[in-house]
């Protein structure tokens, strides 16, 4: 269910954690077994991680749900997403959603039919000084109005 | 620990430093409330329930996690602390149902009980509700998580009791749930102490699901007579029917636990298999009779035959009251023909050795060896003493024919078949003689020892606390005799304390009234002869006896006559039964129950026998006056436990010979699953349903399963094989429901 690979990288992890701490390892390998297979998670890969790391799966799930970085259902290339916290919230998050959904066509939680993107409501990103916020990949994207929006979305291929 | 003294509401209160405020104020019988705070497990304080006002502080503190300091000034109830636990109410409320008139709890819920203390009585919130799905988690526990206030109590019973990690809290914020990974089912044997310790009805009781409201029934002290703890239950009832058992707080007994076995199997009692009438043989026709017909039918037949010719064998789960009473009548009739040991490979048995340790004792180990046993699975209880000696350190090993899933970390356990116990055995007690430079006795002059024995001897030597549990798989092992010699043994050589675990339920009892043979035959000797008058209390040969077949067959005989008094009707003991006498069950006699720490524990009846059963002593007692046998005037079961109590067995130690003993090749050790191991919780339809409870295979070795040419799915005597390496070779190791076949 892990590769080779990816064990050797959840290893190193477990190797920063004094010995029978491997669990504490969880998040990485969650995060390693995630990018493994493009981008989401699926129950049988969250009980592999947790026998793997010697945990009851019920805690890796835990975790898996708890945090927003881990995705339960396949997502696009490029997964927008969108903070609806308070900051945001407050600055017009929910109506610039509902803009993204309707000019990508793609629902919150759901991906395009070319697979390029798909869009995620995550909580609080800590950038609140530049909300409403977006991120794609390693980027954040802050004071967003309608039309920086579709300028981002030109962009993305 | 240093005391100290605060004030809570003004009153001067001690307490020792570091303790939480709760903690105080309970033992003082002042009033917090509380939802996640539980005095047995961990502190989580995220329900803010308890919060309250400690002077010096701005803010309201959660009293559960809070330590008490010297001088400290505590408000419970100024408004501060009053306008913080409404708040708090209120906020819980916001989600929460409120849909008390069908929820099983109702009544005896602690959110309901808070609200009415402590919360608001107009709602403010007007907004839509959150619901949550229910998955459904097995037979035993309904949830209705929509009503769950996130207080983890249940999580973290599972965490810190259970020692199987179940329950979680999964997502976050309004997503936040509380749900086991997938819906495989609850797995652990204490799963039950979840709606126990649920303050809400998100978790209750599935078979008493919509049976009864929880202010209706009548709640009855009594006992659970499953497994040598006797745990203290209560019985609740409505309208002579046990609906449901909860557990009763016995701090040196089960704590505030129980078993889901002493939890559910109260479920049997309705079961519609109950033998409720008596009846005789006619002409091989069975007919309803009035117990007057019947009774007599009984003493003729007992009457027509010698003394000599006569035998009674029990159930190990039978009363204190009823065992004294039987032996009793055997012996006035002039008979030794009496035993409870039906499952025994050899009745010469184990149950000679002696317990040493108490359940709190055992505690305090800081070794355990466990010998010839699925403890968790066997007596859940006092595995669960084991389990908290491993949290503060202790180290278990285990010698057994199968690698067990116990609930704690195993250091190091020795498979073995029970053909090769003694040797690995006599090899550890050799290493343990040696090492106190003894003189070795002269069966282990020849003794090879390995390493496995060395580590298991050097453990427990290492031990300033340890302890030996034998088990109950011993019974299936001819030489039993010898392995709990060598056991005994082995205690004395590393100071080590002793359990004997091997025969359950109520055998405590049976041993305190001699119900064995002194001279006469035993169970086994008893099937090889050719008795002419049995009479059976509550056995079911089928399940109970070890050659059950033979068994069978010889109380078929033409010239065998078979007073059976049964609780249940079973079809074997229908076909070869003379007259049957309908018996109470549990819970609808009185009785005793003598446990592990040779405590006896008595009961009264909960609810009046089913149909026209009646309980054990009553019937006997007529038994014996229609047989005009002297000494039988008891007017109450208690004057009955009076005599039986006042018993004191002679222990007469019998001599042991450590020998080679002729022994199969490849043995079998066969061990029902804890929902099959008495008739009243076969009869349980709930538990029969649960993982544990559908357990039937025989494991085996690749290269045993080679010998016995069995593959994978084949049957060995009636049960599905199946082959891996957990198992010890040169033996087949059976776990299941199935009653027994040759
Ligand atoms: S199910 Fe009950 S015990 Fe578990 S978290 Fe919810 S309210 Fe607490
Ligand atoms: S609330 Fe959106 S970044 Fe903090
Ligand atoms: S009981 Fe103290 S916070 Fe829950």
């Amino acid at each position: 269910m892990i590769s080779e690979q990816a064990k050797q990288q959840i290893d190193t992890w477990v190797a920063k954690y004094p010995a029978g701490y491997q669990s504490s390892a969880v998040m990485e390998a969650l995060k390693i077994v995630q990018a493994e297979n493009d981008g989401s998670l699926t129950s049988e890969l969250i009980q592999a991680v947790a026998d793997y790391l010697e945990m009851p799966v019920i805690s890796a799930h835990e975790v898996a749900t708890f945090y927003e970085n881990y995705n339960h259902k396949p997502v696009g290339k490029h997964v927008i997403r969108f903070c609806h916290n308070i900051s945001c919230m407050l600055n017009g998050a929910d109506d610039l959603i509902s803009y993204l959904e309707t000019k990508t066509g793609v629902k919150t939680g759901e991906v395009s039919e070319d697979g390029l993107v798909s869009v995620k409501k995550v909580e609080c990103l800590g950038a609140c000084v530049g909300a409403p916020m977006f991120q794609i990949g390693d980027q954040y994207y802050e004071n967003l109005t309608p039309q920086k929006i579709d300028e981002i979305l030109d962009g993305l291929q | 620990m240093v005391d100290i003294e605060i004030e809570i509401d003004g009153n001067v209160v001690h307490g020792h430093s570091g303790e939480s405020i709760i903690s105080i104020a309970d033992r003082e019988g002042i009033d917090i409330p509380r939802f996640c705070y539980h005095k047995k497990l961990s502190v989580a304080a995220n329900c803010r329930m308890c919060l309250v006002d400690v002077e010096g502080n701005p803010k309201p503190q959660p009293a559960c996690s809070t330590p008490a300091s010297a001088g400290m000034r505590v408000h419970t109830n100024n408004e501060k602390a009053k306008a913080s636990q409404k708040a708090v109410m209120e906020f819980l409320l916001i989600n929460h149902p409120l849909d008390c008139p069908i929820c099983d709890q109702g009544g005896e819920c602690e959110l309901q009980d808070v609200a009415m203390e402590y919360g608001s009585d107009v709602s403010k919130f007007n907004e839509g509700k959150r619901i949550v799905a229910d998955k459904g988690i097995g037979a035993l526990i309904q949830t209705d998580m929509t009503r769950c206030i996130h207080c983890t109590r249940c999580v973290r019973f599972g965490a810190e009791v259970a020692g199987i990690v179940e329950m979680g809290a999964t997502g976050r914020g309004e997503e936040l749930k509380i749900e086991p990974f997938l819906s495989e089912g609850i797995q652990s044997e204490l799963s039950g102490n979840m709606i126990d310790v649920c303050p809400v009805g998100a978790l209750t009781s599935k078979p008493f699901r919509y049976e009864v409201r929880s202010w209706q029934m009548s709640s009855v002290q009594s006992v659970a007579r499953h497994d040598l703890v006797g745990s203290n239950v209560f019985t609740q009832t409505h309208k002579g029917k046990v609906k449901r058992v909860v557990a009763r707080d016995n701090e040196s007994v089960n704590e505030t636990w129980i078993s889901d076995r002493d939890r559910f199997s109260y479920e049997g009692l309705a079961n519609e298999n109950r033998a409720l009438t008596p009846k005789i043989k006619v002409k091989g026709e069975w007919q309803e009779v009035s117990w007057e017909t019947a009774l007599e039918a009984a003493i003729s037949g007992i009457k027509k035959n010698s003394a000599e010719a006569f035998g009674a064998l029990a159930s190990k789960n039978a009363t204190l009251e009823e065992l004294y009473l039987l032996q009793k009548l055997t012996r006035e009739l002039g008979s030794e023909n009496l035993d409870t040991r039906l499952d025994v490979a050899n009745p010469s048995s184990a149950s000679a050795l002696e317990t040493t340790i108490s359940l709190t004792g055992l505690e305090a180990v800081d070794h355990a060896l466990i010998i010839n046993s699925y403890l968790r699975l066997e007596q859940p209880m006092i595995n669960h003493r084991i389990r908290k000696a491993t949290l503060q350190g202790a180290k278990v090993s285990t010698v057994n024919a199968k690698a067990f899933d116990f609930n704690y970390r195993v250091a190091s356990s020795v498979l073995s078949a029970p053909q090769n116990t003694v040797v690995t055995l006599s090899g550890v007690l050799k290493v343990l003689l040696e090492s106190n430079s003894q003189a070795l006795p002269d069966y282990l002059k020849g003794t090879k020892v390995n390493q496995a024995q060395i580590d298991i001897a050097n453990a427990l030597s290492a031990a300033e606390n340890g302890v030996v549990v034998l088990g109950e798989q011993v019974s299936s092992n001819p030489c039993a005799d010898q392995v709990a010699k060598l056991v005994e043994q082995i205690a004395k050589a590393s100071n080590a304390k002793t359990l004997n675990a091997s025969a359950t339920g109520n055998t405590l009892s049976a041993e305190k009234v001699s119900f064995k043979p002194n001279g006469g035959l035993n169970a086994k000797q008893m099937f090889d002869a050719d008795l002419n008058a049995f009479v059976l209390l509550d056995v079911y040969p089928a399940f109970d006896c070890v050659d059950s077949a033979a068994a069978i067959e010889n109380l078929s005989r033409d010239d065998a006559f078979v007073v059976a008094l049964n609780s249940f009707e079973d079809a074997s003991v229908l076909s070869f039964a003379d007259v049957i006498l309908p018996l109470a069950s549990f819970y609808e006699t009185s009785g005793t129950h003598i446990n592990i720490e040779n405590v006896a524990q008595s009961y009264s009846a909960s609810v009046k026998a089913a149909g026209d059963s009646k309980p054990g002593w009553k019937v006997l007692k007529v038994l014996a006056d229609l047989l005009e046998l002297p000494g039988f005037d008891y007017t109450d079961s208690s004057q009955v436990a009076d005599d039986a109590l006042s018993l004191s067995p002679s222990l007469a130690a019998t001599e042991v010979d450590i020998i080679a003993m002729e022994v199969p090749n490849i043995a079998t050790v066969w061990q029902y699953t804890p929902y099959a191991s008495d008739v009243l919780t076969r009869h349980s339809q709930s538990l029969q349903q649960t993982q544990i409870g559908q357990v039937s295979e025989a494991t085996v070795s690749e290269a045993t399963a080679k010998i016995l040419e069995l593959s994978q799915g084949d049957c060995y005597k009636g049960v599905p094989v199946n082959i891996n390496e957990t198992v010890a070779e040169g033996c087949v190791f059976v776990h299941t429901n199935q009653a027994r076949q040759r």
